[in-house]
């Protein structure tokens, strides 16, 4: 594979403003990285190499951090991503049977793109929003009180 | 200068330098602390959980490897808490190790068994499936990598972080998933310290790979010759040969690391093509030669002598001292500089080892060590002259010390006195002549900053002399 | 007794009944910045001993006081220092934080200005959890209000101070909210805890000091300053003054956020202001200060009040205020099982008694699966569980045991029982 990566015009001058919110370059791995995703969708071994020449940062330290954080994908996730958090309070209230009843539903299995490459499917822990147990992030935003029909509803919305 | 301080580990009073590393200062006082992370030439990670100690005064228990040594410190790892702390940490350690001890090369010098040994809990109520990792990696540069047995300890990542700064090797994924993995290959000059600083064999040699097992070697500290630096080292060998070379610390030269080109330099010395005795071409066939008898031929021949950087000081002094009132010539061939002047570790370009201690003995006996001087006594090589060649024992370029043969082969009769490998270019002498190696010989060379380092005969070589003399003796022909 | 979760009745939550309160000209119409105006003109010193005098105690978990842990950091205003905001949430059960910024982030922002005033930082970054992405925007909004009002940035008040505050977006791991993982990660690497001494008050976000709170802390600041320290002590107790916010989750009717002072008791907490038992069932268990705090039985959770001292002294901590219901439906055996499995998911890989403890209390708890459990599992994992305690850099390994521990103190019989019966896959 010989594909290339590098940042659009917009995302070059979030960068650059990135870069003057820190007192070194490594601070802006992180919000970096949340921008090449957004871009990308995920974070192959090109995207690396081009961060890792663009911040001076050796690339088996943003490997490093990609592989720790679960936001961070190192392998390529459909464009919607969603979380099933099936952490305590949303365990009780069926998040796992909802998280499974997904997998099912959809066919596909832990962050592997639906066929259509519309919906990947992540477990998640805690996601900070037990008042609405059983929740789930769709993308960026934070449904709550689910059952598997209407998780199901939700996420079959997605464009 | 430094200001010390005294202290009490496990009740015995031991001195160290205000603010050192207090696992360090127990360390160098012979008190055994069982330790995996720490390494005196790395930053303090302090995630092994072994060097837990107590301290008076101070609540919880601390690891030693991040205190510093103060006044008074009264601190403790003999007691029922950490005894029983470190007891089951190691049991954590061992929680997803592979049980394949006798397959693994780190096996007889492994960490874990070390303090199993001590620490040990014989009941393993360990049933659940273990984790798995990738086994057997080629990293590179001679080191496989062992994912499974690794204890996460950092050591090497620390070391390609911080001492080359190479940052070939991270560690991946978090918990129990986590591995230590490579990004691309291993680049660095350096990397067989990973094998040396890797507590557990989850990094092995290659080079020394099912080779030998560490229980049958015995170790001689000695000096690299690699180049000038001299680093401070122990040769492993039995009585089949050498098979691995490590670094010693020594804080003036090397500290605790040695470059990956000094962890050839044994590898001549049981090589089967080396030289076993005096041997005469006959036409084109080397077979074995009385040493009388080629002193005897050689007698009244006109005698000039091109000497290595690689004698020892005593060696250049007793030549000298051997030919003086002779007519004798005498040149040094000066190794060619390879690479950089110096890569801001220890690699050094000049790969002569001693060549301070050769000019200062040229000087001394009022003989010009210049390359000018070699290239006048090459110009003026004769049919009726007997030249003595010693053939530098590490050559890394092989033609420009070719380019010295060539301008050789005018002489009537020529010499090779050689320590290393019978070089192919070596075929147009007469005779060769086998000298010891630095693994057999004692003595001192003096490195890039003028320093005496100790070249140490080995434990089991018997074929060659150990007589420091041995050139000095075709002196007077 | 108020019989609602009672906005506007204390402190923290009292501007969040006022729509738009997240607008900055909304905020400062309800008397938002007045403190910070009011601080400018004080002397930094004495906003921190009022803080101190408040014994305001911090609100992430560990309840160490807020005013002392300023005591320890550099009183060189010349000094490069950082303010660093924890908003990384992610203690299980928690969501206090998310609810306080999402309403009303000018009131954190207030809190951290006073906060860098009286601490004389000047740079400060309100780290917030990946998965609060939206309330990252709304705090990015009310950044630029805060800037183009001239209350960040240079000079600000014309006092000669100068203080830039950013948001800095975490990407998913529990161990950031650990304040030197979270500095770790700041500083771009992995979200690894650091060895202390040093700690990050004299050594921290890139080797410079760094102050570490919480939202709840620093949005608590300018109540403090408005009210006067021995205003805010009249809430809660000696040791646990003010008030406190509990996310509240689980078998109650009405579960979410609520303010109330410390030392208000369970009881009240679940029957007032939560509306009582779910169902009416019958309550079994409370989780009272997030996943890492052990577990209440019935009368422990209707005895207990709120505060660090009563909590601690049932054996259990307050912890976040993150308090999981649990009704007489519940088996605690699953409850164990999602807990420890969140441990091993999250422990960060570096310390060996976390890093391979919190995998095999996983797989020893999960021997049903593979029919291989016996009862004396529950004691192996009790053994296996106070054998990690004490023995890492961070308290994750402690986090883990602890409701481990608690678990098996409480609901032994039911956790054995649980051990021996198949487990459904």
């Amino acid at each position: 594979m010989n594909e290339t990566f590098e940042f659009n015009a917009r995302n070059m001058a979030t960068y650059n403003e990135y870069l003057t919110r820190y007192d070194d370059v490594e601070s802006a791995l992180l919000p970096v990285l949340h921008l090449a995703q957004e871009q990308n969708g995920w974070l192959p071994e090109h995207v690396i190499n081009y961060i890792s020449g663009l911040m001076n940062i050796p690339a088996i330290k943003i490997k490093e951090v990609i592989s720790f954080y679960d936001m961070f994908y190192d392998v390529p996730v459909a464009r919607n991503v969603v979380h099933v958090c099936t952490n305590i309070t949303c365990s009780m209230f069926g998040g796992r049977e909802i998280y499974q009843g997904l997998l099912k539903h959809f066919d596909t299995g832990y962050l592997t793109p639906t066929r259509d490459g519309r919906i990947s499917l992540q477990k998640m822990e805690c996601l900070g929003a037990c008042e609405i147990a059983p929740c789930m992030r769709v993308n960026n935003d934070f449904v709550g009180n689910l059952d598997l029909t209407s998780a199901i509803q939700k996420l079959e919305e997605l464009p | 200068m430094t200001e010390k301080v005294n202290l009490t580990w496990n009740g015995k009073a031991i001195q160290a330098e205000k603010g050192s590393n207090l696992l360090k200062a127990a360390l160098d006082n012979g008190i055994e602390v069982a330790h995996y992370c720490y390494h005196a030439g790395l930053s303090v990670a302090g995630v092994c959980r072994m060097c837990m100690v107590e301290q008076d005064g101070v609540p919880r228990p601390f690891p030693s490897c991040n205190a510093t040594c103060g006044e008074g410190m009264v601190v403790r790892n003999d007691t029922p808490k950490i005894k029983s702390a470190v007891e089951t940490t190691l049991q954590f350690h061992l929680l997803n190790h592979p049980l394949d001890c006798p397959v693994c090369d780190q096996a007889g010098e492994c960490g874990l068994q070390d303090y199993y040994m001590k620490h040990g809990v014989y009941d393993s109520q360990m049933i659940d499936k273990k984790v798995h990792k990738e086994k057997v990696q080629d990293i590179g540069k001679n080191v496989m990598l062992d994912a499974e047995r690794c204890i996460l300890c950092s050591r090497c990542t620390r070391f390609t972080e911080e001492v080359t700064k190479t940052n070939e090797l991270g560690i991946l994924n978090r918990g129990d998933h986590a591995e230590i993995t490579v990004n691309e290959q291993l680049k660095n000059d350096y990397a067989q310290n990973l094998v040396d600083i890797c507590p557990v064999g989850a990094l092995t040699s290659k080079d020394f790979r099912f080779k030998q097992r560490v229980w049958f070697l015995e170790e001689v500290q000695t000096t690299c010759i690699g180049c000038e630096t001299g680093c401070a080292v122990k040769v492993s060998e039995n009585k089949n040969g050498a098979f691995r070379v490590k670094p010693i610390y020594d804080h003036d030269v090397n500290g605790h690391w040695m470059c990956d080109d000094g962890r050839n330099i044994y590898k001549h010395v049981s090589s089967p093509t080396r030289l076993a005795s005096a041997t005469e071409n006959i036409n084109g066939l080397f077979v074995p030669a009385d040493e009388l008898a080629i002193q005897a031929t050689l007698k009244g021949k006109k005698a000039k002598y091109i000497l290595s950087t690689g004698l020892t000081v005593g060696e250049y002094a007793n030549f000298f001292k051997a030919i003086k009132g002779s007519k004798a010539e005498v040149a040094l061939y000066t190794l060619p500089n390879l690479g950089v002047e110096f890569d801001g570790l220890l690699k050094r370009g000049d790969k002569n080892p001693n060549l301070r201690g050769a000019k200062a003995a040229f000087e001394a006996a009022g003989f010009d060590h210049t390359q000018a001087a070699l290239d006048k006594m090459l110009g003026s090589i004769a049919s009726s002259d007997a030249v003595f060649v010693v053939v530098p024992e590490i050559l890394y370029n092989e033609d420009h010390f070719n380019t010295l043969i060539k301008k050789v082969e005018k002489a009537g009769t020529r010499i090779a006195l050689t320590p290393g490998e019978t070089l192919g270019t070596l075929r147009s002498f007469n005779y060769l002549l086998p000298v010891p190696s630095f693994l057999e010989k004692n003595g001192e060379i003096l490195n890039y900053q003028g320093a005496a380092r100790t070249l140490r005969a080995g434990l089991s070589y018997g074929e060659t002399s150990k007589d420091v003399s041995y050139y000095g003796k075709w002196v007077n022909v | 007794m108020k019989d609602v979760a009672n906005y506007k009745d204390y402190a923290l939550l009292s501007y969040h009944h006022i729509p738009g309160v997240h607008n900055l000209e909304i905020f400062e119409r309800a008397g938002g910045y007045e403190m910070m105006k009011a601080c400018f003109l004080k002397d930094p010193e004495a906003i921190k001993e009022e803080v101190k005098n408040s014994g305001l105690r911090g609100r992430g978990g560990a309840g160490f006081p807020t005013g002392v842990k300023w005591g320890f950091f550099s009183k060189d205003r010349n000094a490069k220092k950082y303010l660093l905001c924890n908003a990384d949430e992610s203690e299980p059960g928690t969501f206090k934080d998310r609810y306080l910024m999402e309403k009303n982030p000018h009131i954190l922002i207030e809190g951290m200005i006073i906060s860098a005033w009286a601490l004389g930082t000047q740079k400060g970054y309100i780290y917030i959890r990946g998965e609060f992405y939206q309330q990252a925007v709304i705090l990015e909004r009310a950044l630029k209000e805060a800037y183009a009002k001239g209350y960040l940035g240079k000079n600000i008040m014309g006092k000669g101070f100068d203080f830039d505050l950013y948001v800095h977006r975490g990407a998913g791991a529990y161990i950031c909210g650990e304040e030197t993982g979270m500095i770790s990660s700041l500083e771009g690497k992995k979200g690894q805890p650091k060895l202390k001494p040093p700690f990050p008050a004299i050594k921290g976000y890139r080797g410079l000091p760094t102050m570490v709170n919480n939202v709840e802390s620093l949005a608590a600041v300018p109540w403090i300053m408005r009210m006067g320290a021995a205003a805010y002590k009249q809430w809660g107790t000696e040791k646990s003054p003010g008030t406190k916010l509990f996310s509240i989750s689980g078998d109650v009717n009405k579960p979410g956020v609520i303010e109330v002072p410390l030392s208000t008791t369970l009881k009240e907490i679940i029957e007032i202001h939560c509306g009582g038992m779910r169902n009416g069932n019958a309550l079994k268990a409370v989780i009272p200060g997030g996943s890492s705090a052990p577990v209440f039985n019935a009368e422990d959770s209707y005895s207990v009040k709120m505060d660090y001292e009563d909590v601690a002294a049932k054996g259990s901590m307050l912890g976040s205020g993150a308090i999981i219901v649990l009704d007489e439906t519940r088996n605690m055996g699953d409850v164990l099982k999602w807990t420890l499995e969140f441990y091993h998911h999250e422990s960060c890989g570096q310390c060996t008694p976390c890093r391979e403890g919190t995998g095999w209390l996983e797989s020893v708890f999960k021997r049903r699966d593979t029919g291989k459990s016996q009862k004396s599992d529950i004691a192996l994992l009790d053994k296996t569980a106070a054998s990690m305690r004490g023995q890492t850099i961070c308290a994750l390994a402690d986090a883990a045991a602890m409701p481990t521990q608690g678990m098996i103190k409480v609901f032994r019989e039911e956790l054995e029982q649980y051990v021996t019966t198949t487990g459904k896959k």
